[in-house]
């Protein structure tokens, strides 16, 4: 299989939807064969050697190229390379109506669309609508993201609507030299992680600091701790110093993927509030170190949390969001069930499933 | 027992109370059926099962003999006993062989679980609280939890924003913080270990059924005629007088033809007139009972005596509404006529597009492409500006244009009460960004979108009718205003099989945008006189706008008042204070369900429950 991956960016951030699609470019190499060839071509990334991408391809990979953010050159790039690609796999809906322009041009070029979360939720221009109908499959991260795509493109056929859940960076499993978080002690320690961006705050970190009170009334020493960086953070300590919490809440930053390890080790329970999440890739990250998880009963969450692994809350409910963490201390999940839940979205899984997806 | 006797309005016949050493059921009973052996809570010969339960089972007689056929030996003739055994034999799967309205609690004393049950279009309420310790205390009212003493009622500042858009708090949310309402067509479990768990135990059906779809318009009327005599057959059923309100709508005609129709006796029926000529449908509601030999019953209703009965009316709220009281009054009126059951002509509205929603939204949705590909400064600037007109039409387009992106997004934000920039004027800073953070679209819109997919537009705009104001709204306060009087209020349009019949069929039957509700006229137009057919839509609204200025002044005013508004930590007085100003002086008669709304809300936060 020769194939051509399209992504607004692998290595330049840590965002979720870069993540995943790593693992993308990981499986169409092992799926390639021996015979195949994966390009890799990506709008954002700066270009030349990036040191992380050995571990995410194989002797099949072609050309990677970083675009540097220019457009035209992701474009041009994208025209050249189609050329001897049988399969363009998409990462993000913004990038489809040049894969649709390349068929155009090449009639027997395949493409399949990765639809993640919000980046679809919404109505399609005509050219989006267009590319839309054209894709030979459009992977959805979760049935959440497949419904609300039916909901704004009732025209696509339903077969050619797939769901392929995220996978966990095998790279990212625990491993027994991980190191504790020196952080200061507190019961429960409940760990959140993501982008404090004042365009998402659906995210909910909010709901989570103003909760505190609440959970504190309980637990007087619980601490949350907040791993990520975004504009937002100035916000948000203010909200926390407003209610008293200063000394409940952390704000961590950007952390490495060593110190995030720690942080999973040494919290109590993972909770993410947000409203519109995909999937929430961060939930199967927490539960791989067999910890509780809090999610939103709204998006893709509630495909990934269930009572057996956490608890599902109402967006925006602090009551509820207090109960569950007074819950989840008081009826602790079974660590090894929660470890066992995580297994089921293990890389060899999505590997098989996107190989299939793709024949 | 102090739960009992909170809620013993709702069943004055009689009081049970079970208990073992995990739980205790308790139950007040309004006898409709097998009215000396149907008492409450009941159980199983064998002692595993223990049900209480609030409404009516249609199809008991069936289930009757079908289970007696298998063996179950029958004690009473009560639809109690037949909704026990279906339980026992069948488990949460017996909930798709119900006919009627319900909710149920069954304890298996022997798993040590609780199961509950609430009907497909949540005609009966069911609320619930998690107590510590994995506890849960449950009600049909939320004023029968408060009598608990276990459960606060501290109202929550996010439900004080999601009642100002949309007149009542939509499930699972109520007024009160920790207090929730199981979704219509939901069921509740507690395990052993206490652990809840809530899932959908009903959907609508599947929007196209070739095989079950009328092949001409010809058929379909039969069809819709044979349901109809149907659902009135079924939802008759009660060992007491039953009866009918008779608005002199198309809706409650067509019931009451019916009825009097299938039946050999005279029937009551009961209206509510008016001094105001253009809100009074008396001339009608006398054509329909004259013609159908009925037994009529009016009463006047007058600004004055609703100014005097309020502050008892308030005591009977468990959440503010702002709507109902008509319904306070007629359901008086048919208990004081005699009798216990009453048919109403509820969700014809829904079902067949009486409402102008089902002729505008479509044509909104066809600009909402054309309007987004106007640049975004252009789209801002004409929304401010249609945000700054005093009229709520333009309000309500701005609200429209600013957040809706499709069909469902419309018919959400379409019964909306409040326009959202008004609703965020007034509230406190802790309640604004609270309803900011929950949005202005209904907090269900997922839930009911995935329900919709594949369906045509007179379906997802029925469906949010039927979800969002009937459920929330109207069939909550014909609950909490009937019951208030002991009268079991049914409500025939609302049934399950008669919508999982008319759900498949072409929307083209169902719906003429030239005639309202031309497809109910038709099949019932040899009972509904062609006077009331052809009239165009009423409702049954009150006087409100005009009363307001005259009669109910002096409540409004103290209602607004500076010490009744600090009771409400969660509003911002002083916008709260200028609605009503603004309307006492400038006197929009289009806006008074806005001010009432807010009305309500602050008297039910200044109220002495149970007073």
């Amino acid at each position: 299989m020769n194939a051509l991956l399209l992504s607004p960016e692998l290595f330049l951030r840590e965002g979720g939807i870069a993540r995943i699609m790593r693992l993308y470019l990981k499986a169409l190499c092992e799926i390639a064969g021996t015979d195949g060839r994966i390009d890799s071509l990506v709008l954002n990334d700066e270009p030349g050697p990036e040191p992380r991408l050995a571990r995410y391809t194989n002797g099949q990979l072609g050309e990677h190229i970083g675009c540097d953010r220019s457009k035209l050159g992701f474009i041009r790039h994208t025209l050249r390379l189609a050329r001897r690609t049988d399969v363009v796999v998409c990462a993000h809906l913004h990038l489809l109506p040049i894969v649709w322009l390349a068929c155009k041009l090449y009639p027997n070029l395949k493409y399949h669309l990765v639809a993640h979360g919000i980046e679809v939720w919404r109505p399609y221009t005509f050219l989006e609508r267009r590319a839309l109908l054209g894709a030979e499959r459009i992977l959805c991260v979760s049935e959440y993201t497949r419904r609300q795509m039916l909901r704004f493109c009732p025209a696509l056929p339903l077969r050619r609507l797939i769901v392929l859940p995220n996978t966990l960076d095998p790279y990212f499993a625990p491993d027994l030299n991980d190191q504790t978080s020196k952080a200061p002690l507190g019961t429960p320690r409940i760990l959140t992680v993501g982008r404090l961006s004042s365009d998402d705050t659906y995210k909910g970190f909010d709901t989570l600091i103003e909760a505190m009170p609440l959970i504190r009334q309980e637990y007087p020493a619980a601490r949350l701790r907040i791993v990520g960086m975004g504009n937002d953070q100035p916000r948000l300590a203010a909200l926390a110093a407003r209610l008293g919490m200063t000394d409940a809440v952390d704000f961590t930053g950007a952390i490495s993927d060593e110190a995030l390890r720690a942080e999973y080790a040494a919290c109590d329970l993972f909770a993410l509030a947000s409203r519109k999440e995909g999937f929430g890739l961060v939930f199967l990250e927490a539960m791989t170190y067999g910890k509780p998880c809090i999610g939103i009963r709204a998006g893709g969450a509630p495909e990934v949390v269930n009572d057996s692994v956490g608890q599902l809350v109402d967006y925006g409910n602090l009551t509820d969001l207090a109960a569950a963490v007074t819950d989840l201390m008081r009826h602790p999940r079974d660590s090894g069930v929660v470890r066992r839940h995580a297994d089921t979205f293990a890389f060899t899984s999505f590997r098989h499933r996107l190989a299939a997806a793709l024949t | 027992m102090r739960m009992v006797r909170r809620q013993a309005h709702r069943g004055p016949d009689s009081q049970g109370i079970y208990s073992d050493n995990d739980v205790t059921l308790g139950m007040c009973r309004l006898a409709i059926i097998d009215l000396p052996n149907g008492q409450q809570p009941m159980s199983t010969p064998d002692g595993r099962f223990t049900i209480v339960f609030n409404g009516a089972i249609y199809n008991y007689r069936e289930l009757q003999a079908e289970f007696a056929a298998t063996g179950w030996l029958f004690r009473t003739t009560s639809d109690t006993e037949v909704l026990l055994a279906a339980y026992a034999r069948l488990g949460a799967k017996c909930l798709s062989r119900l006919r009627g309205m319900f909710t149920f609690v069954v304890w298996d004393a022997r798993e040590h679980t609780l199961f509950a049950a609430r009907g497909p279009m949540g005609i009966k309420p069911f609320y619930y609280a998690r107590l510590s310790h994995s506890g849960l205390a449950f009600a049909s009212e939320i004023n029968g939890l408060l009598a608990s003493g276990s459960v606060q009622g501290e109202i929550d500042p996010a439900s004080v924003g999601e009642y100002l858009a949309w007149s009542s708090v939509p499930a699972p949310r109520t007024i009160y913080r920790g207090i929730a309402a199981l979704p219509p067509g939901h069921c509740l479990t507690v395990d052993a270990g206490g652990r809840l768990r809530i899932q959908a135990s009903w959907h609508l059906p599947a929007p196209v059924q070739a095989e079950h779809s009328a092949g001409n318009y010809g058929d379909f009327i039969r069809g819709l005629r044979h349901q109809l005599e149907d659902t009135i057959r079924a939802q008759s059923v009660a060992d007491v007088p039953v009866g009918a309100f008779l608005s002199g709508g198309m809706d409650s005609t067509a019931v009451v033809g019916l009825m009097a129709r299938g039946s050999g006796q005279r029937l009551k029926t009961f209206s509510l007139v008016f001094d105001e000529a253009e809100f009074s449908e008396q001339a009608s509601a006398r054509l329909a009972a004259e013609t159908f030999h009925t037994e009529h019953h009016e009463e006047l209703l007058t600004g004055t005596r609703v100014a005097a009965d309020l502050p008892r009316i308030l005591t009977t709220y468990d959440q503010p509404t702002g709507d109902g009281i008509n319904t306070y009054y007629a359901s008086q009126l048919a208990r004081q006529g005699g009798v216990k059951v009453a048919l109403s002509g509820l969700g014809g509205d829904e079902l067949f597009g009486g409402y102008p929603s089902f002729r505008d939204l479509p044509f909104l949705q066809r600009l909402l492409p054309l309007w987004r590909l106007l640049p975004a400064s252009i789209r801002t600037a004409a929304v401010a500006r249609l945000r700054a007109q005093p009229s709520v039409r333009a309000r309500k387009l701005a609200d429209f244009l600013a957040h809706a992106r499709d069909l469902h997004e419309l018919s959400s934000l379409q019964r909306r009460v409040l326009p959202e920039a008004v609703r965020l004027s007034l509230l406190s800073p802790e309640a604004r960004a609270q309803a900011g953070r929950l949005g202005p679209n209904h907090p269900m819109l997922d839930d009911f979108v995935f329900e919709l997919i594949g369906a045509d537009p007179f379906q997802i705009i029925s469906a949010w009718e039927l979800r969002t104001y009937m459920t929330d709204v109207l069939l909550r306060d014909s609950d909490v205003f009937s019951m208030v009087h002991s009268l079991e209020l049914r409500v025939p349009f609302v049934d399950r099989v008669l919508i999982e019949w008319l759900w498949p069929q072409p929307h083209a039957f169902k719906y003429d945008p030239r005639h309202s509700k031309q497809a109910l006229a038709d099949a019932t137009t040899d009972l509904v006189p062609a006077a009331i057919r052809q009239r165009r839509k009423q409702g049954f609204a009150l006087p409100f706008a005009r009363w307001m200025l005259t009669e109910l002044k002096p409540f409004l005013d103290e209602t607004f008042s500076r010490s009744s508004l600090a009771a409400c930590p969660w509003l911002d007085p002083q916008e709260a204070g200028r609605l009503w100003h603004n309307y006492a002086t400038q006197g929009d008669s289009r806006a008074w369900s806005r001010v009432w709304t807010l009305a309500m809300l602050i008297a039910f936060a200044n109220r002495r429950p149970g007073s």
